[in-house]
C-alpha cells in the first residue's frame, strides 16, 4: 500500500468515525423500548448493548434495595455511595422501583410491557409465569412483543428446575474451566465474568433477529437463552476433536494449540503475546529474533510443520528466550516493523490511560449529571452511520419513577403518591449502592 | 400460525417448563421459518475466527452465507491442534462453516477484484479481516462498494480498528493478542509467587475466547445496522476490533482504576467481588460453590453445618478479604465429599426449601464429562451433524431456542470451491466454460 493512499485513508476514516461527532448522528434502535427485569450481569447486559445501540432500556427493580449488583464491587468498596460493579452494564437506563409482588405492581408492570418492544428477564425459569406476567400473559396483551428469558441452564430440560447459576457456573458446567490455566494447577476462574458477559451479548443478538423477524412479520416471539450454552458454543474445536478421535482436551497453558507460534510470554517489564501463524508474518518474527535461518529450517518453514508438538516445543522456547531480554514496547515495535502480532497484556492502568483507545470511544470519558468525570469501557463496536454512544451513568433505585410513569402510562402526581404510599412503588433504600451519592441535595433527576 | 393457543384449549394449565419445550425444542427447528433467509453475505475474511464466527451466527438464522476463499483455500483451514485435518480441513474450520457457501476467488488479481466488487452487487452484508487499509487499496473498500450499493453493510474486523493513533501499525489479528489486549488474562489466573513462575502469570482462556466475542459482537452491529437500514434504507461500515470487543466485558477494571487508582490483579479461584463463589477441592475433582451475599451465605453455613462461619464472615467486606480463610474452611469441608455428594446436599435444600438463600454449585466437568450430561443433548446443545461432504461430526449447536424463527444447522462444511459453479451461475450468470477460463487465469 503507498504510503500516502494509506494516509489519505485513515484521514478519511478518522473523520467518519470521530468521536466528536457521534452525538449529531442518528441512532440503529432509535424508537424500539426495552423492559429490564433484571439482576446481577446477564440480563442487565443483554438490554444494555441494546441501550448502547439507541434502544429506550426501562430498568424495573424492586425496590428499595433494588439489583443485587448494587452490592457486588471490587472488594465491597463504594464509590459515592455506588457500586463500581453496577456500572459497566447499566448505562443511560431510566430506572424504575416497582414492587411486583403488589397486585398494583405486576398492573404496572404489564401496562409497561404492553408498551414495549422488547422484554428481558433473567428469574429462575418459570418465575415470572407464576407471578401472572411471564411470556404467556404479555404476549396475549402484546403479540409484537420479543421475550427474552435469560437463565443459567435454560426454560426446560433436568437442569432447568430448581437449580441455581452464576456466571461461573456456566464457566464449571461448560467445560471452559477444564480447558483453561496450566496443567497440574487448581483450576481458575476467568478473571471477569465471562459467561454472564458473553451471555448477554448472544442474548441481545438474538433480540434483534427477532427484531427483523418482526420488521417483516409483525410477530414477537419466545427466546430461552441459556448462559452454560453460550459458552460451549465458544469452545472452538473442543467438540469436534472429540466427536472424530475420542480425544479429550485439558488446560494448555499460556499457547495457542492450534496455531503456532502463538503464546504469552514473560519479559522484561511485564507480558507481551506474539503470534505469526502465517508464514510471511513467522518470516518476519524469525528476523526480528535475528534468526533468519529458522524462517527457512524445514521444521518451521509451514504452518503444519509448526503445528507437530516436537517442532512447536522447542520453537516457543526460543521465542521465550528472546522476549525475556526485551521491554513490552519493544516486542511491540519489533511485530509492526516486522509483520506479525505483539502486544502486551494490558492492565486496567494500560487501557485507562491508552490515547488510542480514547480516540475511538472504547475508552469513553463523559460527564454524568449525578456523579461527574466517568471513565469506563465504551461501546465495543464503530457504527459509521448510527454510532453506539453512552448517554448517562446508572442512578439509584427508582430515579426516573415519575418520568416513566408520567412519561409511559399517563400518572399523575397524585396517582404516583399513592402508589408510592401503598409502596407499589419505591425508591432507594438509605444503605451504599442502592442511594445517591451524600453530597446529593434533591434537584432535577435527569 | 400462532404461539399461543386459546385460553380455552387448557393448555394454560399446562406446566412452564412443558410449555416453553413445546413452543421452543430446537428438534422442530426444520418445520419452522428463517429469521434471515431475505439476507445474503459475503464472508471474504482471512484467517479469522471472529469473522467467520459473525458469519455462522448469521447463516444459523438463515441467512446466505457465501465465503470466499483464495483458490488455495483459507489459511483458517489449517488452524488445528497438532495440525490435525480431517478430509482435508483442520478441525476448527469444521465448526465455523456450517451452512456456508464456498467460492473461490484471488483478490490478489485484478480480475478477482473486478468480480468482487460485481459480488458486492448482490449482498447485504460483506465481511472482511484484511489490514485496515487495504481493500480500500485493492478499490474494493467501502467507499468504492458503498457507491455501487449504498445499501452495504459492511462489517471490517481488526485489531486496532479503522481509525485512532494505532490504526495505521501493521497488526494480523489473532485471538491470543486480542485475550491480551482486553486485559482479561492480565486479572486471570495464579498472583506471582502462588507457584512455579510459569504458572503464576497472566493466563489466557483455553479457548478462542476473544475471537468469539468479537464475532458475536460483529452478528450484533450487522443486525443493528439492519434494522437501521431496513429503517432508512441506508447502509453502514462497522469497524469491529475484538480486542476492545473482549475489553468491554472487563467488569469494574477501567473505572475502579477512574474511582481509586487501583488495578485490579490475579486471585486464581478466588475473587475479589463475590465470595464465598470460588472452586473447592473434592474428594474426586473440583466443585465451583456460590454463596456470597448475607442470606445466601447464610444457606451454604446451613448446608456445612457451620453456623459458626457466619459470625467469623459476618459481612460481605469480611468474607472478601478474608477469602484465603474461608476458603480453607470450606475445603476442609468438602474433602470427604464428591460433587455429586455436594450437588445433592445443595438440590435438597433448594428444592426442599429447608432453609434461606440461594446456594449454586457444580462440578468441574472435563469436555468428556460435559458430554455425558443428558441435559445438553434433550436440549440440543451439541449435536451429530449428518455432513455429505465430511461424514458424522459433532457440533456445538446455536446456543438459542427460540419458538418462531429457530437456529439451525444444516450442513458442516464445504470443500474449497465447491459452490462456484452455483454461485457465480447465479449471482453472475457465469457458465461453465467462463469458469474454466477463470480457473486457467488462476482468478478461482
Amino acid at each position: 500500500m503507498a504510503e500516502r493512499e494509506a494516509q489519505e485513508y485513515f484521514q478519511w476514516t478518522a473523520a467518519l468515525f470521530d468521536r466528536a461527532r457521534v452525538f449529531d448522528k442518528p441512532e440503529a434502535l432509535r424508537g424500539i423500548r426495552v423492559l429490564e427485569l433484571t439482576t446481577l450481569v446477564l440480563g442487565p447486559t443483554t438490554a444494555d448493548f441494546l441501550g448502547e445501540l439507541g434502544a429506550e432500556v426501562i430498568k424495573v427493580e424492586l425496590p428499595p434495595g433494588g439489583d443485587t449488583m448494587r452490592y457486588v464491587t471490587p472488594e465491597a468498596t463504594y464509590w459515592k455511595n455506588a457500586s463500581l460493579g453496577f456500572y459497566p452494564e447499566n448505562h443511560s437506563k431510566c430506572h424504575v422501583g416497582i414492587d411486583l409482588h403488589a397486585e398494583d405492581g405486576k398492573a404496572l408492570f404489564r401496562q409497561l410491557a404492553s408498551r414495549s418492544d422488547i422484554l428481558v428477564e433473567n428469574f429462575r425459569a418459570g418465575t415470572l409465569d407464576t407471578w401472572g406476567i411471564g411470556y404467556r400473559q404479555m404476549q396475549q396483551g402484546n403479540p409484537r412483543l420479543i421475550y427474552v428469558a435469560d437463565s443459567g441452564f435454560g426454560q426446560w430440560g433436568p437442569f432447568s428446575q430448581g437449580r441455581a447459576s452464576y456466571d461461573a457456573v456456566a464457566q464449571t458446567v461448560s467445560g471452559t474451566i477444564a480447558i483453561t490455566g496450566f496443567t497440574g494447577r487448581p483450576p481458575i476462574l476467568c478473571g471477569i465474568f465471562i459467561g454472564d458477559w458473553f451471555g448477554g451479548l448472544m442474548a441481545a443478538t438474538a433480540a434483534l433477529v427477532a427484531l427483523h423477524h418482526r420488521d417483516r412479520t409483525g410477530e414477537g416471539q419466545l427466546i430461552d437463552f441459556a448462559q452454560s450454552e453460550g459458552l460451549i458454543r465458544t469452545l472452538d474445536w473442543t467438540w469436534v476433536r472429540l466427536g472424530l478421535t475420542g480425544r479429550d482436551r485439558g488446560p494448555a497453558g499460556n499457547r495457542d494449540e492450534a496455531l503456532v507460534p502463538a503464546e504469552i510470554f514473560p519479559c522484561r517489564d511485564g507480558y507481551v503475546a506474539v503470534a505469526a501463524a502465517r508464514d510471511a508474518e513467522f518470516t518476519g518474527l524469525c528476523q526480528a529474533m535475528g534468526e533468519p535461518a529458522l524462517a527457512s529450517d524445514p521444521r518451521f518453514a509451514t504452518l503444519p510443520a509448526r503445528q507437530k508438538p516436537e517442532h512447536m516445543n522447542p520453537l516457543l522456547d526460543t521465542i521465550r528466550a528472546w522476549a525475556g531480554t526485551l521491554a513490552r514496547a519493544e516486542i511491540e515495535a519489533a511485530g509492526a516493523r516486522h509483520g506479525f502480532a505483539a502486544t502486551r497484556v494490558a492492565t486496567a492502568r494500560d487501557k485507562h490511560d491508552d490515547a488510542h483507545l480514547r480516540a475511538r470511544g472504547s475508552v469513553w470519558q463523559y460527564e454524568d449529571p449525578l456523579y461527574g468525570e466517568m471513565v469506563e469501557q465504551g461501546p465495543a463496536v464503530k457504527l459509521s452511520e448510527t454510532p453506539a454512544r453512552i448517554k448517562w451513568a446508572a442512578k439509584p433505585v427508582g430515579w426516573h419513577n415519575h418520568d416513566v410513569l408520567m412519561r409511559l402510562l399517563g400518572l399523575s402526581p397524585s396517582h404516583i403518591k399513592d402508589l408510592e404510599e401503598r409502596k407499589v412503588v419505591g425508591q432507594w433504600a438509605d444503605r451504599n449502592g442502592a442511594r445517591p451519592p451524600a453530597d446529593w441535595s434533591g434537584g432535577p433527576r435527569i | 400460525m400462532s404461539d399461543s393457543p386459546p385460553a380455552s384449549d387448557g393448555r394454560h394449565g399446562v406446566p412452564w417448563p412443558q410449555f416453553a419445550k413445546d413452543l421452543s425444542d430446537p428438534a422442530k427447528a426444520h418445520d419452522k421459518p428463517e429469521a434471515l433467509d431475505d439476507l445474503r453475505v459475503l464472508d471474504v475474511s482471512s484467517g479469522n475466527f471472529a469473522a467467520l464466527f459473525t458469519s455462522s451466527i448469521l447463516a444459523e438464522f438463515g441467512a446466505e452465507v457465501i465465503r470466499v476463499e483464495p483458490p488455495t483455500g483459507d489459511v483458517a483451514r489449517l488452524y488445528s491442534p497438532e495440525g490435525v485435518t480431517h478430509r482435508g480441513t483442520g478441525l476448527a474450520y469444521l465448526v465455523e462453516a456450517r451452512n456456508k457457501r464456498h467460492v473461490t476467488l484471488n483478490l490478489h488479481t485484478e480480475q478477482g477484484r473486478l468480480l468482487l466488487v460485481r459480488l458486492a452487487r448482490h449482498v447485504d452484508v460483506l465481511i472482511e479481516s484484511e489490514l485496515p487499509g487495504q481493500m480500500d487499496a485493492w478499490g474494493i473498500g467501502y467507499r468504492q462498494l458503498s457507491v455501487l450499493n449504498p445499501g452495504l453493510i459492511y462489517l471490517a474486523v481488526s485489531t486496532h480498528g479503522q481509525f485512532g493513533p494505532r490504526a495505521a501499525q501493521v497488526m494480523p489479528d489473532y485471538d491470543i493478542t486480542d485475550q491480551a489486549l482486553s486485559g482479561v488474562p492480565y486479572v486471570t489466573g495464579e498472583p506471582e509467587g502462588e507457584g512455579p513462575a510459569e504458572s503464576s502469570a497472566p493466563t489466557k482462556q483455553g479457548n478462542w475466547i476473544g475471537w468469539y466475542v468479537g464475532g458475536g459482537f460483529g452478528a450484533l452491529s450487522v443486525l443493528a445496522a439492519l434494522h437501521w437500514r431496513v429503517v432508512s434504507g441506508r447502509g453502514q461500515f462497522l469497524d469491529l476490533t475484538p480486542s476492545e470487543a473482549e475489553m468491554r466485558f472487563s467488569d469494574a477494571g477501567v473505572i475502579w482504576y477512574h474511582a481509586a487508582q487501583r488495578i485490579q490483579e490475579r486471585v486464581g479461584g478466588l475473587h475479589i467481588q463475590v465470595f464465598p463463589y470460588t472452586l473447592i477441592k473434592t474428594k474426586d475433582s473440583y466443585s465451583f460453590v456460590a454463596g456470597f451475599s448475607d442470606i445466601n451465605f447464610t444457606g451454604l453455613t446451613n448446608i456445612m453445618g457451620r453456623p459458626d462461619l457466619k459470625e467469623r464472615f459476618a459481612t460481605t467486606k469480611d468474607r472478601i478479604l478474608k477469602a484465603r480463610e474461608l476458603h480453607q474452611e470450606l475445603e476442609r469441608w468438602s474433602a470427604d465429599l464428591t460433587a455429586e455428594d455436594i450437588l445433592h446436599r445443595f438440590q435438597d435444600y433448594m428444592v426442599h426449601k429447608r432453609g434461606p438463600g440461594t446456594v449454586a454449585t457444580a462440578r468441574l466437568n472435563r469436555p468428556e464429562e460435559v458430554l455425558a450430561e443428558p441435559h445438553w443433548w434433550e436440549r440440543g446443545v451439541l449435536q451429530k451433524v449428518d455432513d455429505p461432504d465430511y461424514g458424522e461430526l459433532l457440533l456445538q449447536a446455536p446456543p438459542w431456542k427460540m419458538s418462531r424463527t429457530p437456529p439451525r444447522i444444516k450442513w458442516a462444511c464445504r470443500p474449497v470451491g465447491a459452490d462456484n459453479e452455483h454461485i457465480y451461475l447465479k449471482l453472475l450468470g457465469l457458465g461453465k466454460g467462463d469458469l474454466q477460463a477463470l480457473r486457467t487465469a488462476g482468478v478461482i
